[in-house]
């Protein structure tokens, strides 16, 4: 090869290699990603819509260029986490919850000097909701959706078995006038509860092994999210200690004897199996009612127009309807924040607002988008459904919330997911003794946290 | 000498290595940044606290994780002893089927040769994550074509996914539609087999069975030697069908965590990169050991025709 060749293929590598790093680059519009996955975003239509408020707003301005990442639920912790380590984190993540941020408790950016130096109105907001985003980390979220749970139930199946609706509203009685407590759930979820030969879970004949139809089903939740229903809890106390509440304990009981004796409530191994939509229990069609959020309306699968939604059942004269909230995020390693902000408030309160709303089943923070959310999930579902307990159930609200941090999050979390995993698996426990374990064990997580874990705020105590 | 060599290396030879390098070059920088550095990186993070999501710097905490491995780890144990467990059916079922595939496919009186082939090929080229679902499809404890099969014969079906005394057939299940390239291998082999020891066998009065046993297997022996020694580290390596195959909160979550859903679990779940490089170097060392063995046993039973020779 001649010198000239040799010259000319170095300087074009030499002109790749710079182009490569930034700092080289051309000036020109700052790009900020946004990482989708940690919370809702995946499904179908949801990515259609996000895409489509990416391409508006790169075409409402010239100075910012916003891309986006979307990745499916399973993997999106692992991605995030390696993009962080890797250097090629994004600046914005969401819509994402409690319990998805709290896997990356210390990478937030405290929001508050931006609120300011831009001028950002918080008072539209309720001033409790803005709050809860107030950690030891500063302002860490704006309120963006909030996602209250209730009870969702197929009339269908209570006609043919001949049994009254729940209660429409709060405070109702049941139709035969008793209150509507989890006893009475469990009272009609056994009566909801059908066999091949149909039935039901109270009558001698019922045969538990082959159940065809379930009188109810907690989905999609942990044991926290189990036990909230009868109080809201978190398994630390102010000093940091491992313990749950006798509520939680009654909590337990109640799961573990409604899977194992009364079988109103599906095991682990029928939940995961086809005849329950390998986890998706109520969208199969065979379980009359399920305890879940808001955010649910996106999966009911072809449960379209025969379901409406009742309030949570109250334990020991005590209401409690857990609530997620999601928002977006901006992460403390952006080198763009004031642009990051600006995408932010684009998503969480500017045109993009409602259209996302819509797609994630988020419930607006805004009061003013409200009216618009309930109309346009009245045209996807035309059946009537009775929003106003939805709306209601905010007023229940679990706090501490059943998704608060806990010092050595991933761990204490896969140590409480085990224990799911028990109970929801395996017949004839002393289930009292399996919570003392859980607590004890706990108590040596909490112990050896590491200090970039521990100093954030449990909710326990402060209210939120 | 060697110097005197490179003395008289031509324009010519000098030119063409300098190519050589150049095209080489490209495989060498990939096992460096994919392979040897990655290697050799596993080994310093296993005496670190590495996290994915810190922002500390990556501190030395000396043979903390090591100490933990060897004191304190449970669920390591319980993984190997997973592993075994399913390879006591993965093992031989990756030989013998592969083989009886091969050997059916080689006979002179099977119909339609290259339809079969083609035919027990084809899941191989199925990407594994379409398989994977595919096969939960087809495992489905009401809607699944195994249990409807079985209905129809009036045997009610199990809970193939979720049932741990099931779980591991299920998964070997799974496992027999890749075995495409592995009786490809053999197939090959047999067809390599010289067809004079075969007639000078019949001409001795040796049955089918007798020269299939004495004549093929001997005579395909190497390969046999190398599918087991993939199969064994596929064994180790096994991944990504218990992983996508356990959801959350399944009833199998214990029976299908492997050693290396372990790694994975520890590493990115649980976001401790010090404790899954210590596992990476577990399972190496375990897959190496395995290998070694087989490597040991193979004079005994391995038949090299060319050693022979020498």
């Amino acid at each position: 090869m001649s010198t000239k060749r040799y010259f000319f293929a170095i300087s074009v590598l030499f002109a790749l290699i710079l182009g490569s790093f930034p700092v080289f680059a051309q000036d020109g519009p700052v790009t900020i990603t946004w990482f989708v996955g940690l919370g809702a975003g995946g499904q179908p239509e949801q990515i259609a819509a996000q895409n489509a408020v990416v391409e508006a707003f790169n075409a409402s301005q010239d100075d910012i260029v916003l891309e986006i990442i979307i990745v499916d639920n399973n993997v999106a912790q692992d991605t995030l986490g390696t993009l962080i380590a890797t250097g090629d984190a994004p600046d914005i993540v969401g819509p994402v919850g409690l319990a998805g941020s709290n896997a990356f408790a210390g990478n937030w950016l405290d929001l508050e000097p931006l609120v300011e130096s831009s001028g950002f109105d918080l008072s539209r907001y309720d001033e409790a909701a803005v709050d809860s985003y107030r950690t030891d980390e500063g302002l860490v979220g704006l309120p963006f959706a909030t996602f209250p749970s209730f009870i969702y139930y197929r009339r269908d199946l209570f006609d043919e078995s001949g049994i009254p609706y729940p209660p429409s509203a709060y405070g109702e009685p049941y139709a035969d006038g008793d209150e509507w407590t989890m006893d009475k759930l469990r009272e009609i979820g056994m009566l909801l509860t059908l066999d091949e030969n149909g039935y039901n879970a109270t009558e001698e004949e019922f045969n538990p092994d082959a159940i065809i139809q379930w009188g109810f089903v907690s989905q999609w939740t942990d044991p926290r999210g189990h036990a909230s229903l009868f109080g809201a809890a978190n398994p630390i106390d102010e000093d940091g200690n491992a313990y749950v509440p006798d509520s939680w304990r009654a909590a337990f009981d109640w799961f573990y004897k409604g899977i194992w004796e009364d079988h109103f409530i599906p095991n682990g191994a029928q939940a995961g199996s086809d005849i329950l939509a390998n986890g998706n229990a109520f969208a199969s069609g065979n379980v009359a009612m399920a305890h879940t959020h808001l955010w649910y309306t996106c999966c009911l699968g072809d449960v379209t127009d025969n379901w409406d939604i009742a309030p949570v059942p109250s334990y020991n004269g005590v209401t409690t309807a857990k609530l997620h909230g999601d928002t977006f995020r901006i992460l403390n390693s952006t080198e763009h924040p004031e642009e990051a902000f600006e995408v932010l408030t684009y998503l969480i309160a500017g045109d993009a607002a409602p259209q996302l709303l819509q797609v994630y089943g988020g419930m607006p923070a805004l009061p003013e988008l409200q009216e618009d959310f309930f109309a346009t999930l009245d045209e996807t579902y035309p059946q009537g459904v009775n929003w106003q307990v939805a709306i209601d159930s905010l007023a229940y609200a679990d706090s501490p919330n059943h998704e608060s941090y806990l010092p050595n999050f991933r761990r204490v979390t896969d140590r409480i997911g085990e224990f799911q995993v028990l109970y929801e698996n395996t017949p004839g426990l002393d289930i009292q003794a399996e919570l003392d374990a859980l607590i004890a064990d706990l108590q040596v997580l909490y112990e050896t946290a590491d200090e970039e874990s521990s100093d954030v705020d449990t909710g326990v105590g402060s209210g939120s | 000498m060697a110097v005197q060599k490179k003395r008289t290396m031509s324009p010519l030879m000098r030119q063409q290595r300098r190519w050589g390098l150049i095209f080489l070059s490209p495989w060498v920088f990939g096992f460096l940044a994919f392979g040897l550095i990655p290697i050799i990186a596993s080994l310093i993070f296993s005496f670190t606290d590495f996290r994915l999501t810190s922002g500390e710097a990556i501190q030395f905490n000396n043979f903390e994780n090591w100490r933990r491995l060897f004191t304190q780890d449970t669920v390591i144990k319980d993984a190997i002893l997973n592993t075994l467990r399913f390879a006591a059916i993965a093992l031989p079922l990756s030989i013998v089927m592969p083989l009886l595939l091969a050997a059916l496919l080689n006979s002179k009186y099977l119909f339609g040769k290259s339809i079969f082939r083609t035919l027990f090929y084809m899941p191989y080229v199925v990407p594994i994550i379409s398989a994977i679902y595919i096969w939960r499809g087809m495992l489905g404890t009401e809607a699944g074509w195994i249990n409807r099969i079985l209905a129809e014969i009036g045997i009610k079906g199990p809970n193939w996914l979720q049932d741990a005394a099931f779980i591991y057939p299920a998964l070997n299940i799974i496992g027999l539609w890749t075995l495409g390239n592995a009786m490809l291998i053999m197939l090959a082999a047999m067809q390599g087999v010289p067809t004079e020891l075969y007639e000078a066998a019949k001409v001795d009065g040796a049955g089918p069975i007798r020269r299939f046993f004495s004549i093929t297997i001997p005579m395909i022996s190497p390969v046999i030697f190398y599918n087991l020694i993939l199969s064994v580290i596929g064994i180790f390596r096994y991944f990504e069908v218990p992983y996508i195959l356990r959801e959350d909160q399944s009833a199998n979550q214990a029976a299908t965590m492997f050693p290396n859903v372990y790694l994975y679990k520890e590493g990115f779940a649980l976001n401790d990169m010090g404790y899954a490089s210590v596992l990476a170097w577990v399972i190496f060392v375990l897959a190496m050991g395995a290998t070694i063995l087989i490597f040991m046993s193979a004079r005994f039973w391995v038949y090299y025709g060319a050693e022979e020779r020498d």
